[in-house]
């Protein structure tokens, strides 16, 4: 067996109004070549101006990724010559990125990994080719888009990490509100180097890197093809060769077209962008707006809420839902156990069926909080409730105002119950002869139903079943003597 | 002196050619920037120095706000204006072979 | 009327009366302009029609002359470059832009060193520019056209660029003023970037007043340049009569004594040094305080390389769109790769090629540390330098150049100390963005030569009371090539 050790080059595309260093906007487009600036497709003369938000996002993003942020945002240039590069250059971060030395703690499983960043930087999205048989068609919507790169150190050691670390990831990205990180939209993608050695070798292997995968299905077939290929190869006493591969989709990677030469970058510092201070106040500033990420609340689940790594997971998998959950045992709802229950059931159950957002969910975590107290304190059965909430869903209505319309709180004196069940008795001798003589047990729940008729569904079920099955076999003993 | 064939390795990543007389004047060239760069780096300390790339900082300068502008916004022909091969507003270039 | 010896406050006089109108001036200025244009070339293209846009600016209705490496949209801009002979751009640059809105009406696109990278104004792809004064000597560049047909008198003011002494050098061959403000005073987008840590923009004009009119106008913020300075809201062509009693000046005299160049037989640069000297005196006569400084030699000689490597290191980067893909003729070939190739191999000139290499190769990873930085390390020696002078000195004050306009097919030695300490030490205001000035001072052989006054950083204005109070006590002022000679 051979030790694995992957690294990953994540980009993430930043949501912004505006490109990077451009005015033209920053959104997805179907016509080409619709939202170009100068700046984007390189005309002589044009200067980068740099977007405040993209810078503030990437620092967001780098402290919660609890890297170090520089004192100032200054941006170098990596010179290359290709056609998705109109200035023949990128606008990228090497001197001093948005953020170096930070980490990621994540769940592989139930077991914690740490994954340590080597950095993270900004720095502009390509213009898009699209390939055709004999030419290719350049379009400029994409350049200058705002990218994040985020490089790990090599401490990723199985697809299975890498995945759940992708997916931390996006997370921290969706908790920031910093992208849509939308993979099947290009806005995600990731560069992945891995490397085979001999547990006890202290060198690293022959290093091959696989280039913009979207998908992370594809990431975990690409890293587990490249285990076993470059396993084989070693198996074999081979040499594994330093290259660039692609996946296909056939799930196997093939080697891409040879560089004659290692590219020299030529990096400097880009010399129209004057440094520009970060003051303490405003990382402070932007620190603030970090909110407690996934990693962390489904610690505090567990150990705060008692709840099993799979609830607390599932309820941490989306701020949004985690935020409400947290608002519903803030209103006071008990125990926290239903209340995850509720907000994994009732609650993702209806934005699943309903296909909708949490955001065009009608019931707030208040309303739910007030149903779930009246069901703790047992003035409304769960059954109830459930239905309750239902039927405030559809009217769009607050579902205490149903309950007090309705007066259906709970009735709980068995004086009045057992006068409706003593009343249904007597209206009903046939389906009470048939229980005593017939011994069909049945009627016990016509019963119920009709004083559930009675009552307006407001009677206690448990109880007035119970006040039932005693009124009949006080008659049967009775008929019996 | 450079040798000749590094200096046409450049020229080829700089994506053009010369012809073998101007290689000539070029390593003559560079054998006289080289000289004086030597002498700079003899200058006392000079490795000590903080390289220097904007004439002056003022930290005056802010960054953008991110906010709808046209300053700078071209229309799409404005964008395939000079462009001289097009197949719907795109620019059409021989196929690249990734 | 005689247009061509005309200040631009002559100008607007003129047509404030009603003596003349805008659109004849505009065909005065271009007949000249074709009239000359065989003999000087000042002209990559000469504007047909008469286009102003009215306004109450001091420049409303006045001719001139735009760099051809200034984006216009709608007309030709081709950098003096083959890679951009056709193109015709779609925006605007901002000192256009400004140009435009003060009712300032453009004459031409005037004539440059390609892509603004040489001092010789001979390599443009449309010819060579000639001198005015003598059709046997350069103009010097890069901004040869601006400074020749301001020198003509086809203009009375052309915009030019200026990266080591592209507007100052050429200044002083043709007899006219060259003025370099501050860096970011005025803003560079639209700018076709040569080196963008050094480019700045300026302009050329007949006398001192001229050039603060002109620069009110073209200065200013723009939120198209992030390097671009807030408005100082000063109107400097309001200040330049202001007292200089007071100010104190210094040169550096490992440059300028006589004594350092005894052994030399080279009466064209011993003459310019003595009459240097005497029109230092002249100036200690009207108030100013003038004094020699002692500059480490090391650092002085360390001005051209580091200049060379700096600005080869960036235009090397800032050049990398030519490639005839978004713009520009497109290559021939089968690939990608080919056609690139081919576009920049047919579009650069040798020249340009070399500095290209020159500059890649400084850039290397291997070269960086030993080239690059090293180059950007001992710009911060002479920066800091001038600037810790600059607590006790208003100003530097040089000959712009060591002699007259060269000769056609001259070489200079590189190594030598005229061409180390007195042919590149413009640069030292483009290390630093310091205002820097050249007013034509005197002539030797018959040639014009300019003196150059560099000062601090945001004293645009101290600059030009400096070079007005100079202007007044010599005879250079609006000089038109071929005036005789006082």
């Amino acid at each position: 067996m051979y030790k694995v050790v992957i690294g990953l080059e994540v980009h993430c595309e930043l949501k912004t109004k505006t490109k990077n260093f451009s005015n033209s906007l920053n959104t997805y487009s179907t016509v080409p070549n619709e939202h170009v600036a100068t700046v984007d497709m390189g005309l002589p003369g044009i200067l980068p101006v740099p977007n405040k938000e993209a810078v503030r996002k990437a620092l967001k993003t780098a402290m919660a990724l609890n890297c170090q942020n520089p004192d100032e945002v200054i941006f170098d240039r990596k010179n290359y010559f290709y056609p998705d590069l109109p200035k023949g250059y990128q606008i990228t971060q090497v001197t001093k990125p948005c953020g170096i030395n930070g980490y990621l703690d994540i769940f592989v499983g139930e077991e914690e990994k740490r994954i340590f960043i080597h950095q993270l930087h900004l720095e502009e999205d390509t213009a898009s080719l699209e390939h055709y048989n004999n030419y290719s068609l350049i379009d400029y919507n994409r350049s200058g888009i705002p990218l994040m790169e985020i490089v790990t150190e090599p401490c990723i050691t199985s697809s299975d990490e890498a995945i759940s670390f992708l997916e931390a990831l996006r997370n921290v990205f969706l908790y920031c509100q910093v992208s849509d990180a939308r993979s099947d939209k290009g806005q995600m993608r990731c560069d992945v180097n891995i490397s085979l050695m001999k547990p006890d070798d202290d060198k690293l292997g022959t290093k091959v890197e696989m280039k913009n995968i979207n998908a992370f299905t594809s990431v975990r077939a690409a890293i587990d093809y490249e285990i076993k290929r470059q396993t084989e190869i070693l198996d074999q006493g081979g040499k594994v060769k330093q290259e660039t591969r692609r996946i296909d989709e056939d799930g196997k990677t093939y080697p891409m077209r040879e560089k004659v030469d290692a590219i020299d970058y030529k990096y400097f510092i880009e010399p129209n962008i004057p440094p520009v201070k970060l003051s303490k106040e405003y990382l402070d500033s932007i620190r603030q707006e970090i909110p407690v990420l996934e990693f962390e609340r489904i610690k505090n689940y567990q150990q705060d809420y008692g709840l099993s790594f799979y609830d607390a997971s599932v309820l941490a998998k989306d701020k949004g839902i985690a935020d409400y959950f947290e608002a519903v045992i803030k209103e006071g709802a008990k125990p926290i156990e239903s209340v995850a229950n509720w907000v994994m059931t009732v609650v993702l159950g209806t934005l699943n069926k309903l296909d909708i957002t949490l955001e065009e969910f009608f019931i707030t975590p208040k309303m739910l909080a007030g149903v779930l107290k009246l069901i703790n304190e047992d003035k409304i059965s769960l059954n109830h409730g459930k239905k309750i909430i239902y039927q405030a869903i559809k009217e769009k209505k607050d579902p205490i105002d149903i309950i007090k319309e309705n007066n259906i709180e709970q009735i709980k004196d068995d004086q009045i119950i057992l006068q409706h069940v003593k009343d249904a008795l007597e209206e009903n001798p046939l389906q009470v002869d048939q229980y005593i003589k017939e011994g069909k047990d049945y009627v016990k729940n016509f019963f119920v139903g009709k004083v559930m008729q009675k009552t307006n569904r407001q009677a206690d079920p448990v109880l007035t079943l119970d006040l039932i099955v005693k009124e009949l076999e006080k008659r049967k003993d009775n008929e019996r003597k | 002196m450079i040798e000749k064939e590094k200096l046409q390795d450049y020229a080829r990543k700089l994506m053009f050619e010369m012809n073998d007389e101007e290689y000539t004047t070029l390593q003559q060239e560079f054998a006289v920037i080289l000289k004086q760069m030597d002498l700079i780096g003899q200058i006392p300390d000079i490795a000590k120095v903080e390289p220097m790339t904007f004439p002056f900082i003022t930290y005056q300068q802010e960054l953008r706000e991110d906010i709808e502008s046209d300053e700078g916004v071209l229309t799409v022909n404005e964008v395939l204006e000079n462009v001289k091969h097009e197949v719907d507003n795109q620019v059409k270039v021989p196929k690249v072979v990734e | 009327m005689d247009y061509r010896h005309k200040t631009i406050m002559d100008l607007r006089s003129c047509l404030d009366e009603g003596k003349v109108t805008a659109e004849e001036l505009f065909e005065t200025a271009k007949d000249l302009a074709k009239q000359y244009q065989e003999q000087d070339n000042s002209f990559v293209s000469i504007c047909d029609k008469f286009k102003m846009k009215q306004s109450q600016s001091l420049l409303s209705g006045i001719p001139y002359g735009l760099k051809d490496n200034i984006s216009t949209s709608g007309i030709l801009t081709t950098a003096s470059s083959n890679i951009l002979k056709d193109y015709i751009p779609v925006y605007d640059a901002t000192v256009y832009q400004k140009l435009k809105q003060s009712g300032a009406v453009l004459v031409g696109k005037t004539t440059l060193d390609e892509l603004a990278m040489g001092g010789t104004g001979t390599t443009a792809h449309t010819g060579i520019v000639k001198n005015p004064w003598d059709s046997a000597r350069m103009i010097g560049g890069s901004s040869a056209g601006s400074a020749a047909s301001v020198a003509r008198g086809v203009v009375p003011f052309a915009i030019g660029t200026d990266t080591g002494d592209s507007i100052r050098k050429p200044a002083s061959f043709g007899g006219v003023v060259g003025f370099k403000p501050t860096y970011g005073r005025v803003s560079r987008y639209g700018l076709f970037a040569f080196a963008s840590s050094l480019d700045h923009v300026g302009c050329l004009t007949r006398n001192v007043l001229d050039a603060a009119i002109v620069t009110d106008v073209i200065k200013g913020y723009d939120p198209l340049d992030m390097t671009s300075l807030k408005d100082d809201g000063k109107e400097y062509h309001k200040m330049v009569n202001n007292s200089i009693k007071g100010r104190k000046l210094f040169y550096i005299k490992e440059a300028c004594d006589l004594d350092n160049y005894q052994d030399q037989d080279d009466s064209e640069l011993i003459e310019t040094l003595k009459q240097f000297h005497e029109v230092l005196d002249k100036l200690r006569g009207i108030g100013f305080e003038i004094e020699g400084i002692s500059f480490d030699k090391d650092l002085l000689n360390a001005i051209y390389p580091a200049y060379m490597t700096i600005s080869c290191a960036e235009a090397t980067s800032n050049n990398a769109n030519l490639t005839g893909i978004q713009f520009g003729p497109r290559g021939e070939g089968n690939s990608i790769e080919e056609i690139m190739f081919d576009a920049r191999s047919k579009g650069f000139s040798e020249l340009i090629k070399r500095r290209f290499i020159l500059g890649s190769y400084i850039l290397q990873k291997e070269n960086q540390e030993r080239l690059f930085l090293n180059a950007c390390r001992v710009r911060r020696l002479i920066v800091d330098k001038v600037n810790e002078l600059f607590k006790k000195y208003d100003g530097l004050i040089m000959p712009a150049s060591g002699g007259i306009a060269p000769l056609f097919g001259t070489k200079s030695d590189q190594l030598s100390d005229r061409y180390l300490l007195l042919e590149n030490h413009l640069a030292i205001g483009n290390f630093g963005g310091f205002p820097s000035i050249t007013v034509p001072a005197f002539f030797v052989d018959a040639m014009p030569v300019g003196i150059n006054i560099t000062g601090r950083i945001m004293e645009d204005d101290v600059v030009l009371m400096m070079a007005q109070a100079m202007e007044n006590i010599l005879k250079c002022k609006n000089m038109v090539a071929g005036d005789k000679i006082v």
